[in-house]
């Protein structure tokens, strides 16, 4: 037990619900993607607090984060991508419209 | 009863403020409202960041989030035709199941990091100067090889998103 | 004490700044004119348009000031003049002024009207792109000051400024800090002509006179980074460093403002691509040149 680590995983943890919730609830591309930012911005939550309460001197840790940070921005470059592509051929990105993706 | 550090109180306090934030972005019906929740929800995860003395991490990530979101921003009202806020339309759907997936999501974590034995608490921090210079040395050296990886994934990936978006040639133009 | 010292020279500053616009614009000097003009804006009714949306109509102005004055705290003015000496003070200042952006897209959005959401939106565009030619020159400097602390940069400058050093750095970093303060010729987003005053055309009175002065806090706050990163900040010869500082500031802030009357404005077209196509190839160029020169000449 090491009740210092708790606000931070805590929060992460809730950031991460939060985000689930959004990715599966929104029907639209964008608001999901919304979702999607909130899930890695847990993860990078704990990332941190990992780093500085058990390993403060290892610096991969705060790699590890800037990798997420820049996964963060691409993964909305290419979200967006697809947003583009996807209103250019039927002129929406409602999710619900998107039946044809279905198994 | 422990006294809570000032540093316990300025993590938690930021925490809240981004959980805040993160459920305002699903609770508002303005677009471009919800793109600035999710910007400062970033923004105080940044602040917990620095108050978890990554001081270059957070300054990083107050930076980054701010064009982020922004451009998040347009996207939302270019896509979505925002009425001011107005709007009454509910878009979401099988919004049970997702809350459901959401609470259980955030127990499970919260149990796992109850229950685990995270070991015993590193001693004091490395100064900030010094954690820029490790975090520089790590990138170029040990991390090298994983970081150029990772940077060339991540190019092709931007690439294809640019191609994918980027009008098509109209044919048989007169 | 210093905290308190600084803000009152950004106060003089911004009315230095005043000074100097106003006679870039028409010529004669007119002392008392920002100081009148600012109590009269304070004597005005302060309109709140229809159906705004009112958190963030509220918020815009001081944001665009907060930003401002935040920007200021990592810039070293004489050796002990700073207000903290952040490890990370480079980058600092680039999330500082970051939020320029976003309160200029509140300002835009807050106040339901259309001219000021297109000068919002055009801000965005030509924000993200002269961010990358604010961030890009600066990493050449941080990489021959082989530090982020601006103190550190200053000093080492010392044998040669970096205006000489990179001198393709410094142009393409003076250009994107005109861009950033929307001065003309890059004023899209206030442009008067075209836009009746773009983000300022729905705000009036008090709120008016505080977006006005977080501008002008703006211009002050990117004149001393350029003095700061490039012209040696506090170094010279002769003159105490208190005056060099103040010299090249006030020197940096008239030839911003000396540019804009004299040229036209660009259009948002033009000046997106001459940001992408021509000014990021030469950032990186200029980096590429610097490491050059940091290795055998360090």
């Amino acid at each position: 037990m090491t009740p210092e680590l708790f606000p931070a995983l805590i929060t992460g943890a809730a950031l991460f619900g939060i985000g689930i919730y959004g990715a599966l609830s929104q029907t639209n591309l964008v608001m999901l993607l919304m979702g999607v930012e909130l899930i890695l911005a847990g993860a990078m939550v704990n990332l941190v607090a990992f780093w500085h309460y058990l390993h403060p001197d290892t610096p991969a840790g705060q790699m590890f984060v800037l990798i997420v940070m820049t996964v963060m921005a691409v993964e909305m470059a290419v979200g967006f991508g697809v947003a583009i592509a996807r209103f250019r051929a039927i002129g929406s990105v409602e999710m619900e419209e998107a039946a044809e993706l279905k198994g | 009863m422990a006294m809570i550090s000032a540093q316990t109180f300025f993590i938690s306090f930021f925490g809240l403020a981004a959980v805040w934030f993160g459920i305002v972005v699903f609770r508002t019906h303005s677009m471009m409202r919800s793109a600035l929740a999710l910007l400062f929800s970033q923004t105080a995860i940044g602040a917990m960041f620095i108050g978890m003395q990554a001081e270059f991490l957070g300054v990083l990530q107050i930076m980054m989030m701010a064009t982020e979101m922004s451009i998040m921003a347009i996207f939302m009202v270019m896509f979505m035709m925002d009425p001011g806020g107005l709007g009454k339309m509910d878009m979401t759907h099988q919004k049970r199941r997702s809350v459901i997936t959401g609470l259980v999501a955030f127990l499970a974590i919260v149990a796992v990091a109850l229950f685990t034995n995270w070991g015993t608490l590193a001693g004091s921090v490395p100064d900030s100067a010094q954690q820029i210079e490790d975090l520089g040395l790590e990138l170029m050296g040990r991390s090298m090889l994983i970081f150029e990886t990772a940077g060339l994934t991540l190019l092709t990936a931007m690439i294809a998103a640019t191609a994918v978006a980027v009008e098509p040639l109209k044919r048989n133009r007169n | 004490m210093t905290t308190a010292l600084i803000l009152l020279l950004l106060a003089v500053g911004a009315y230095l700044v005043a000074v100097i616009e106003a006679w870039t614009m028409n010529g004669r000097w007119q002392l008392a004119a920002p100081i009148t003009a600012g109590i009269a804006l304070l004597g005005r009714e302060s309109i709140v348009p229809r159906k705004p949306d009112r958190v963030f109509f509220e918020v815009a102005p001081v944001l665009l000031l907060i930003s401002a004055l935040l920007a200021a705290t990592v810039l070293p003015l004489t050796p002990g003049l700073i207000i903290t000496d952040l490890a990370t003070g480079v980058l600092f200042i680039n999330a500082a002024l970051v939020y320029v952006l976003v309160a200029l897209l509140m300002a835009g959005w807050g106040p339901n009207g259309a001219y000021a959401m297109i000068g919002g939106w055009r801000f965005l565009g030509q924000l993200i792109a002269y961010a990358m030619l604010i961030v890009m020159p600066v990493t050449a400097v941080a990489m021959r000051a082989e530090s982020l602390l601006t103190t550190q940069i200053v000093t080492s400058q010392a044998d040669l400024w970096n205006i000489l050093y990179q001198p393709l750095g410094f142009v393409l970093f003076f250009v994107a800090a005109m861009a950033l303060a929307f001065l003309p010729p890059f004023d899209l987003t206030t442009a008067t002509s075209e836009l009746a005053g773009g983000v300022e055309a729905e705000y009036s009175g008090v709120r008016l006179a505080v977006f006005r002065l977080g501008r002008l806090v703006l211009v002050i706050t990117l004149a001393a980074t350029i003095v700061v990163f490039y012209l040696g900040g506090w170094q010279g010869p002769w003159l105490p460093p208190w005056a060099w500082s103040a010299i090249k500031i006030l020197a940096v802030t008239a030839l911003m403002l000396l540019a804009g009357p004299a040229l036209p404005r660009v259009r948002e077209a033009d000046l997106l691509s001459l940001c992408w196509k021509l000014g990021i190839p030469l950032a990186l160029l200029n980096i590429f040149v610097v490491g050059l020169q940091v290795l055998v000449w360090p």
